[in-house]
């Protein structure tokens, strides 16, 4: 068994405060091959140059709609995916040149845990052999001491370690998303990737989960990357969020910059779509409702990527694609007019027509 | 609009019980659940998956499979007309004309190989089979005009697979109200979509009921959806009504530990706490329900109290009122606001 650290001691192994990951430029394209030859006649820009730092031990949350490249984001973070161009450099390493075998080391301290725990999970295997793998792949899964660990990861997790000899099938999806959780922490990581933990769960377990997710980090100083599209639920659970939109980050800042002082029409549009919880505050916050679908990533509009289903765009945003910069708004926001509204706020009389938004539509 | 007492209501569901045989034993996936639905109203069913909340509504249209599905009691009055009673070519009538249902997934439930225009004319032609083809069409087009399909024209001769998500669930949602119906069904109509697709979505639905003033049963687990749209609301867990009642009621003052549970368990855009409050264990399996209450091995209320382990409590009205609930000890509930409410009053205080 592995002795108890004080929490001091967590956050001192854990360097908490320092940067712990850095990524630089980071693209990743997918080749859209046709023809019987498979030619490649264009490519999904996936994720196009995103840059983003994280602290240890914070929590920053990943936003954004489906195709927007937030998971392969999550993926390319930790190497799954070899990213076209940029670079990843977690604790001062640059990871991005590192060949499969070396990136086993640096994944001891990099983990992940998918969205899916009905897909995540070998059927095949029983829990205990699941969670012990990560231990068996860095030959530190020793006799008696690695079951001891095993145990003790099962217990950290909230399940039993008499289930350890069960399959994954006998488990509900929200105890399988924790075998997740103990597989991802058998290594004891610094970071760990959370891609939309708890999406596939039943809306009374997610609580369980997220709670579990919160005292895990301040337990182990862990420092999370969570991807999610819950914008209610990426509020209670970061520090700082990051809103993505066809590849690219076109917000960042803390919680409450990004959820009280929006500076970018898309996050105004996000928010104001979250529904009112309370009835009798029904139709007292401005919707805006956005013409239009997500354009196709292999095709993205010239200049500003969001300009045709946004009500501000002019001629310049065609042309000039808006940097990702502080306009005054004391974050950073990738729009040329940037401006904060406060999509969240009620009005004082119940709004009528919802904000009608003219543009273009794709037809 | 709000059902009048003196009002009939359009849909009585009268003590329905629905099971599923498989390997493992009986699935009682609807145990006995009644309620009304009046014209031109939002009635929204909220439940978790496995409540029973989508097997409620797609029994009585004889849209469930026969076996294993199976209806062990109840009664269905449409519009006067018990819909268990009658047989299925009396059913297929009423389904797609009067009733008219829209469901969760828009990609599997329109057919890939036949053009979207011409799925939505089908449901005009079997239901009016004297139409003129132009009028169909020019039905169709308008429709599609009306759901915020942009290039109606165009898109009618297209495919499904040229549709997005969102654009399909409009099409869905044309298809449903082509032959204005008296009662829809939307059955998780926003749950694939997007956040921004969903806003969209949800103001077609407004739309679409205002057009045609349909009766809607919105089946969601989405709390947030339920207290946008709908005027009364029913909460299921493990295939029985735990508690019914106006929306503003059930958000402001819940009276059955499930609802209250559920509600506090949820983050809130508004609110900040550092822990969020679960709703303890598992929900329960249906093969082998806990006796007495369904919700008594997580309930905070219980405690362990005998009455709740051995006596099924009945869904009965709270001071005579028109909010039941199902709990031996719904009193001990009064008083108690929903966190919502209770951060409202902390912020005002403030």
């Amino acid at each position: 068994m592995t002795t108890v650290e004080t929490t001091e001691q967590v956050h001192a192994r854990a360097g908490i405060g320092n940067e712990i990951l850095r990524i630089e430029n980071l693209v990743k394209y997918f080749p859209i091959s046709a023809g019987i030859l498979k030619r490649v006649v264009g490519q999904v820009h996936a994720v196009d140059g995103v840059n983003l730092s994280l602290t240890a031990g914070e929590t920053l949350g990943l936003v954004g709609e489906s195709g927007c490249g937030k998971t392969t984001l999550g993926r390319t973070v930790i190497k799954l995916l070899q990213p076209t161009a940029g670079r990843i450099v977690f604790n001062g390493q640059d990871i991005t040149p590192l060949s499969r075998r070396r990136m086993r080391d640096v994944r001891r301290e990099l983990q992940i845990v998918f969205q899916d725990p009905y897909a995540s999970l070998n059927p095949r295997m029983t829990v205990r052999e699941i969670v012990a793998e990560p231990l068996r792949v860095h030959n530190i899964y020793k006799g008696k001491e690695g079951r001891a660990r095993v145990d003790e990861l099962l217990r950290t997790v909230g399940l039993s370690p008499e289930h350890a000899n069960r399959f994954p099938h006998e488990f509900s999806g929200g105890q399988r998303q924790r075998i997740g959780f103990a597989r991802a922490l058998a290594l004891n990581p610094q970071m760990v990737v959370l891609d939309e933990p708890v999406s596939a769960l039943d809306v009374s377990i997610r609580a369980q989960v997220v709670n579990l997710l919160e005292s895990l980090q301040r337990d182990f100083g862990l420092t999370y990357l969570f991807i999610a599209h819950d914008l209610s639920l990426v509020r209670h659970i970061s520090d700082r969020v990051a809103v993505m939109y066809l590849g690219k980050i076109v917000e960042i800042g803390t919680r409450e910059d990004i959820y009280d002082r929006p500076a970018h029409p898309y996050t105004q549009a996000l928010l104001s779509a979250v529904p009112i919880e309370e009835p009798s505050q029904r139709g007292r916050r401005k919707r805006i409702v956005l013409e239009g679908d997500v354009p196709s990533p292999a095709n993205p509009p010239s200049g500003c990527r969001f300009r045709t289903r946004c009500w501000k765009a002019q001629p310049i945003c065609a042309e000039e694609e808006p940097a990702l910069m502080d306009r005054g708004q004391g974050h950073p926001s990738a729009c040329h007019f940037a401006e904060i509204v406060k999509p969240l706020d009620l009005t004082e009389s119940p709004a009528g027509a919802p904000i009608a938004v003219t543009g273009p539509t794709s037809g | 609009m709000r059902p009048t007492a003196a009002a009939e209501p359009i849909l009585s569901i009268r003590d329905l019980a629905v099971q599923f045989t498989t390997e493992d034993g009986i699935v009682k996936a609807v145990d006995g659940i009644t309620y009304d639905v009046y014209p031109g109203e939002t009635l929204g069913i909220v439940g978790e998956s496995g409540s029973g909340k989508s097997v409620s509504t797609m029994s009585i249209l004889g849209l469930i499979p026969q076996p294993p599905g199976k209806i062990v009691r109840g009664e269905a009055y449409f519009n006067g007309k018990d819909l268990l009673k009658m047989s299925k070519k009396e059913l297929r009538h009423v389904r797609g004309s009067e009733v008219s249902m829209v469901f969760q997934d828009p990609m599997t439930s329109l057919n890939p190989v036949l053009k979207v225009g011409y799925q939505i004319g089908e449901a005009i032609r079997t239901h009016h089979p004297n139409k003129k083809d132009d009028e169909v069409k020019e039905q169709a087009v308008g429709l599609l005009r009306l759901v915020g399909v942009p290039n109606p024209e165009r898109r009618y001769e297209q495919y499904p697979h040229e549709f997005s998500g969102g654009m399909r669930q409009r099409a869905m949602i044309a298809m449903a109200i082509s032959n204005s119906p008296q009662l829809l069904i939307a059955d998780e109509p926003t749950t694939a979509l997007d956040v921004t697709i969903q806003a969209q979505i949800l103001e077609v639905l407004k739309k679409a009921q205002d057009e045609t003033h349909a009766a809607t049963i919105l089946i969601t687990h989405d709390l947030g959806l339920v207290a946008e749209l709908a005027e009364r609301v029913i909460v299921m867990y493990a295939g029985k009504i735990v508690e019914y009642g106006d929306v503003h009621t059930i958000f402001e003052s819940p009276r059955h530990p499930y609802t209250v549970g559920l509600m506090d368990s949820l983050p809130r855009i508004g609110v900040d706490e550092e822990w969020l409050r679960p709703i303890p264990g598992q929900p329960p399996s249906l093969i082998s329900r806990p006796p007495g209450c369904p919700f008594h091995p997580r309930c905070f209320l219980s405690q362990g109290r005998l009455r709740c382990r051995e006596e099924e409590p009945p869904l009965k009205p709270i001071d005579e009122s028109t909010h039941l609930t199902a709990c031996h000890f719904a009193e001990e509930l009064e008083g108690r606001r929903s966190k919502l409410v209770e951060e409202k009053a902390a912020a005002e205080a403030r």
